[in-house]
């Protein structure tokens, strides 16, 4: 643990939100003061050689997304910064944006001028309000500083920065569904192609990335690529933030390198187990990935890492399950989310979704038959791969994922007709609202 | 134009540049289902029963949105494409009332159809279905003036959204609430209120949008036969299809079903307005002329046509003879080109050059509120042979939008100088504009003759001293020019009622009774003629254009869903049509201007 | 508008729909003031893009009003120059907007997965006890509506209740009938707000 915090360094300080604290105590705005003297593409090629990948969760090289970027069109290009933080177990890019609000602004205006836009909007949640109105009042200090606005630094760039609020929607954290939602549409996905590099935002060539991507931008311009991917693993390389939440002593966001390993950031950083109860499961990259169990805690917590035990880094959300955990109510917690959030356009989905959460809810609630299990995995896996965006995939996989490892406690449901598994910390008196 | 080629199921198929494999296949006769796709509608990928596994692509692809390229491998059958795309159609059906008795699209339904074919044996689900506003046919509710909605049976396809944001211009439908609990509604239920609202019903791949028009009417096999005609009721001439249902001549009822728009990429393409599609009731209503009629004293009885013919001529010599512009025609803009040719024939023998001057052609003009961005625009002039009229020579002034000044005629036959006024008006109440000056000019005696050829009972024809049954555009092979300029073949769909005539055999009869020789013995010798006088014209393929007849619908496959026509006669050749039954469409007349039939394999 | 002779093209006649529909509410304009911040709002998008401003357009509606009615919704509209249908079809999308009144303190519960482990089930459960109301209800005296929503995006400081634009964090179910009548005296004082935001400070 002698990792030097980089994205959080400093965050407990009073006043790190501010500019003030940003450009004296943080060497805020060099990276774009030095970012001006360069080239776009010359940009463009650090942030490929830095290796950084998108944290929202699929892990994309940031570089080559900013490549595909169409660069030989009239047409105005857009940066999108996904602060949409929705997907259960995340909450990295909250504290990002409230106690350093400044390193997204300065990585928008760099990622604006690599890719040749002059307009980012920085799409957050509704939930997020009190975020914010602190990145609005910093942004806005930030144009009187000249940091954004016409002429930045007198080198004729012209960028500007708009915070655009969500209102209470998943879906809207998927990118086309994100730039649907700006465009002032339901949050739901496009088709892909064409993607929005060449088709994104108002039809225009349109980057979209997470905060904590942008974040990064800033420090590989002011520190060099190779200094960026020395920080941790090979191909998974700088500091990522890691939420860790669920039944441990110390929820929260812990800023470390790749190369810690689950076991770490459970025992080490997170304080370990709540009331020191057995370690059952961990759900490592937010709701919609694969559980892994104690004997993988060994995994380091990496895109690559993560992925070769059998599960995704994702959002780096890592949930904690002890011992008391039903993994049937699991399950049905899950899916019950992701029937909420499914955004219906696409059929598989839509139906899918609202099936598979009757039918847990039915097991769950004791009135689950034997082929249930099976019809558990069917409707799943006809999910999976046949819909519109990711959200699909995502919605199977809890059902996936704990009918492989659990199985045993479905069947324990549908043999004695109730749950196996209750806890204590579970609501009293459950009411079944999807059938 | 550059082609790409691709392999579909093992057949090489060559494409032109651009197209997505959904059309590739469609038009290479290879079934995959869609209901989000509509040519005529932006692509929406939502629906997901397209899928198709494509060579070196990692997850089953929509074909629908995947466009072709050059050595593309397509497979419509692997296994793993007919499994996936079974439990698609088994999610599409979860909550589907599978109501098909009672439903209005039961028999021509895409979502039937496909599913006997593509869907799994039985479904797994067995939770209540999805329940919007009641069971059975209280899930029927209003949806604007023209339409009714179940939204039980809807499969939230959304090309009914798609359609009225990009085709009708005014985004009156929206979804409301998301995930399982989407429905299609209205601002605050307020319906559908849009001169295009027709086209719903046929853009709807199952039986959520109906027509009040139709509902509960028909059943797609009790509509034995469609006719390929063009609409009249503007100068737009959208390509339509008229649907006749199977009735016995005695039994109650109109034979016209419905009437539905018919592809035709250059006037209409899919679409066609709520006019077209609602207005012909009259065709066979209660006010329709059967018989010629006579007047006797007060009342109008219906005679014989060569009682009719004789007392035509005696009386129109006597007006003639005072004068030659003391008989004038007034004609309507719904007359064809057949019927203006005759005309301007008869009217050339018996008054020599002052017979044009002796004609006013008229039609009525209005203003059709339509959103700015519409894509299928009506037309003002509510006429569909104005540019033919201009064509033959007759004076219908320099535009077709306002509507024609009829006041030297009205001043004309006030003044008394005119002794006979002859009106001929194929085309529904009101053509004519207004004529209760004429009206009350025969009545008091001003206008001593008032001839009236023409389809229904109006007031004028109850005014006048000799009626003359003609026949509506649905009832006779006949031409008209609609506002660019294009001739178009209107077929015969029900043959006129009782002893109505074809209108230019009335004028052919007029002409030679009163001793011209006009050698025409059927609309074939009028068109030859046409072609012959006028070469280097349009009008000089008349002759060439080819008048379907009623297509025999012996199967479902004939009767299907209109708007869907393209796409049975690419798509659905190589599909028994009905279990155990075989297509038979041998002898049927290819049409102009439609995608032609293929003959089946 | 009738252009269809034959046909009866009156008021409908058939069957009325059952979903349940915003009511109209009175006359509904902008004040000058949120007149004014739709402007300056919508002047951050491009000027063919009026649309993307309609979320903002529902939030000031929304705020001036408490819910948003048909009549507001129709207001948006005008104000954003689409269809009314586009304007309800967004609005029924997004779980931030009401259709009907709420009470003054909206209580937006945390459901899923992580808030869920550390009590959030029970935490409504005790809500709906001390207000005897269920989700999706609003307590007589119009001051609590209970709602369960998903993930807020506060794991680390579950169970964690959105009250308005504000939140509450770490509520445990035992404190559920004390933070209740905290808010009851103390209003928004009560609520801890963000507790990141706090730690810090301190």
């Amino acid at each position: 643990m002698a990792y030097e915090p980089i994205l959080t360094s400093q965050i407990d300080q009073p006043g790190s939100s501010t500019l003030d604290f940003y450009v004296q105590r943080r060497r805020g705005y060099e990276g774009l003061r030095k970012a001006l003297t360069l080239q776009p593409n010359d940009l463009i090629e650090q942030v490929k050689a830095s290796g950084l990948r998108g944290r929202g969760g699929a892990g994309f090289p940031t570089g080559l997304k900013w490549q595909f970027v169409l660069k030989d069109t009239p047409k105005p290009k857009y940066i999108c910064c996904n602060a949409d933080e929705s997907e259960p177990g995340t909450f990295k890019d909250h504290v990002l944006m409230e106690r350093n609000p400044h390193l997204l602004i300065e990585g928008c205006a760099i990622s604006c001028y690599a890719i040749g836009a002059k307009v980012a909007y920085i799409y957050i949640r509704g939930e997020f309000y009190h975020v914010q109105q602190i990145l609005e009042a910093e942004i806005e200090k930030a144009y009187k500083a000249g940091f954004l606005g016409k002429n930045i630094l007198g080198t004729g760039f012209d960028c500007d920065v708009f915070v655009h609020r969500g209102a209470g929607a998943y879906e809207a954290g998927e990118e086309t569904a994100l730039i649907e939602s700006l465009e002032g549409k339901r949050a739901q996905p496009r088709i892909k192609p064409p993607f929005p590099a060449v088709a994104g935002l108002y039809q225009c060539p349109t980057a979209v990335n997470n905060v904590e991507t942008l974040c990064n931008v800033p420090l590989i311009v002011l520190n060099g690529p190779e200094w960026f991917s020395a920080i941790g693993p090979e191909k998974n390389g700088g500091p990522k933030l890691f939420c860790i939440s669920g039944h441990v002593k110390k929820p929260g966001v812990y800023e470390a390198p790749m190369s810690t390993t689950l076991r770490e950031l459970v025992y080490d950083y997170a304080g370990g187990m709540l009331d020191d109860r057995p370690f059952k499961a961990i759900i490592p990259g937010g709701s919609s990935v694969p559980l892994l169990l104690p004997d993988q805690l060994d995994t380091p917590a990496s895109f690559d890492g993560v992925q070769k035990a059998g599960s995704l880094l994702g959002s780096a959300g890592l949930i904690v399950l002890n011992d008391t955990v039903c993994m049937v109510w699991l399950a049905m917690n899950l899916l019950h989310f992701y029937r909420h959030e499914s955004c219906g356009k696409c059929t598989p989905c839509r139906e899918g979704t609202n099936w598979l959460s009757q039918l847990l809810e039915r097991i769950e609630s004791g009135e689950g038959r034997p082929k249930d299990l099976d019809l558990l995995f069917g409707v799943s896996n006809n999910i999976v791969g046949k819909t519109l965006c990711a959200f699909g995939d995502a919605a199977a996989t809890p059902v996936l994922s704990t009918m492989k490892l659990f199985r045993a406690e479905y069947e324990a449901h549908v043999r004695e007709g109730r749950c196996t598994l209750p806890a204590e910390w579970r609501a009293k008196h459950p009411v079944f609202a999807g059938h | 134009m550059e082609t790409v080629t691709l392999t579909i199921d093992g057949r090489p198929i060559a494409v032109p540049k651009g197209r997505t494999v959904l059309q590739a296949a469609i038009e290479a006769g290879i079934s995959v289902p869609y209901y989000c796709y509509h040519p005529g509608i932006s692509i929406d990928g939502s629906c997901r029963v397209c899928i198709v596994k494509i060579d070196k692509m990692p997850k089953l692809q929509t074909s629908c949105s995947t466009v072709c390229t050059d050595g593309m491998v397509v497979h419509t059958q692997a296994p793993d494409v007919v499994e996936a795309r079974a439990g698609v159609f088994e999610f599409l059906l979860v909550n589907h009332p599978l109501d098909c008795p009672v439903c209005d699209k039961g028999g021509e339904c895409p979502l039937q159809d496909f599913s006997y074919t593509f869907g799994p044996a039985e479904s797994r689900m067995d939770f209540p279905r999805r329940v919007f506003d009641g069971e059975g046919v209280k899930a029927d509710v209003d949806f604007g003036p023209t339409l009714m909605l179940n939204r039980n049976r809807c499969i939230l396809c959304t090309r009914c959204v798609r359609f009225m944001k990009e085709i009708d211009g005014d985004a009156q439908i929206g979804i409301v609430d998301r995930g399982h609990g989407s429905e299609i509604a209205t601002f605050q239920e307020q319906g559908v209120h849009s001169l295009l609202s027709g086209n719903l019903m046929d853009v709807c791949p199952v039986g959520a949008i109906l027509t009040r028009d139709y509902r509960f009417k028909s059943r797609p096999w009790d509509n034995p036969a469609v006719v390929d005609t063009v609409c009249t009721f503007c100068s737009k001439g959208c390509n339509t299809s008229a649907w006749l249902k199977g009735k016995p001549e005695w039994a109650k009822g109109s034979r016209l079903i419905r009437m539905t728009p018919r592809y035709n990429p250059d006037v209409n393409g899919y679409w066609m307005c709520d006019i077209g599609r609602f207005n012909y009731h009259w065709i066979e209503g209660d006010q329709r002329l059967r018989r010629p009629m006579l007047r006797n004293g007060a009342a109008l009885e219906p005679s014989a046509w060569h009682d009719v013919q004789s007392r035509l001529r005696d009386r129109l010599q006597a007006a003639g003879t005072t004068g030659t512009s003391a008989v004038q025609f007034l004609v309507s803009a719904h007359a064809s080109v057949e019927e203006f040719f005759v005309l301007k024939q008869l009217l050339d023998g018996v008054l020599g050059n002052d017979g044009m001057a002796a004609t006013t052609v008229t039609w009525t003009s209005s203003e059709k509120p339509q959103p700015d961005g519409a894509k299928l625009k009506v037309s003002k002039a509510n006429a569909p042979n104005i540019n033919g009229a201009r064509d033959l020579g007759f004076h219908v002034g320099a535009g077709n939008e306002g509507a024609p000044d009829l006041s030297r005629l009205r001043a004309a036959v006030e003044n008394g100088q005119v002794k006979a006024v002859y009106v001929i008006d194929p085309g529904p109440d009101g053509s004519l504009g207004d004529v209760s000056w004429l009206i009350a000019a025969r009545q008091n005696g001003t206008l001593p003759l008032l001839v009236v050829q023409g389809v229904l009972m109006t007031e004028l024809a109850a005014a006048a001293d000799i009626v003359l049954a003609g026949a509506a555009y649905v009832e006779k092979d006949a031409m008209y020019v609609n506002d660019q300029g294009r001739l178009q073949a209107a077929s015969l769909a029900v043959a006129p009622p009782g002893e109505a005539l074809d209108d230019w055999r009335i004028l052919v009869n007029l002409g030679r009774s009163l001793g011209l020789t006009l050698p025409y013995d059927s609309a074939e010798d009028v068109r030859r003629t046409l072609a012959a006088a006028m070469p280097g014209t349009p009008y000089a393929e008349a002759d060439r254009q080819v008048f379907t007849r009623p297509v025999p619908a012996r199967n479902w496959l004939q009767a299907s869903n209109p708007s869907e026509r393209w796409k049975w006669d690419f798509l659905y050749q190589d599909l028994p049509p009905v279990k155990g039954h075989s297509v038979q469409m041998e002898g049927i007349p290819a049409p102009i201007a439609v995608i032609p039939l293929k003959p089946v394999g | 508008m009738s252009f269809h002779p034959q046909m009866e093209y009156a008021p409908a006649k058939f069957h009325k729909s059952a979903r349940t529909l915003a009511e109209q509410g009175p006359a509904f304009a902008y004040t000058p003031e949120n007149q004014a911040r739709f402007d300056e709002n919508v002047a951050h998008y491009p000027p063919d893009q009026r649309k993307s401003a309609v979320l903002y357009a529902l939030y000031l509606a929304q705020s001036q009003q408490g819910y948003l009615t048909a009549s507001a919704m129709s207001h948006v509209a005008q104000q954003i120059g689409c269809s009314a249908a586009e304007v309800e079809d967004v609005v029924s999308y997004y779980t931030m907007f009401f259709t009907k009144p709420v009470g003054t303190y909206v209580l937006n519960v945390c459901r899923t997965l992580s808030c869920a482990l550390l009590g959030a089930e029970r935490v409504t459960e005790e809500i709906s006890a001390a207000l005897n109301i269920k989700p999706g209800e609003t307590d007589p005296t119009g001051t609590f509506t209970l709602i369960e929503v998903e993930c807020l995006g506060a794991c680390d400081r579950a169970p964690v209740v959105m009250v308005n634009d504000d939140w509450h964090e770490r509520l445990g179910p035992d404190q559920v009938r004390e933070f209740i009548e905290n808010v009851r005296t103390r209003g928004a004082a009560a609520f801890t707000g963000c507790h990141l935001h706090k730690e810090v400070k301190a």
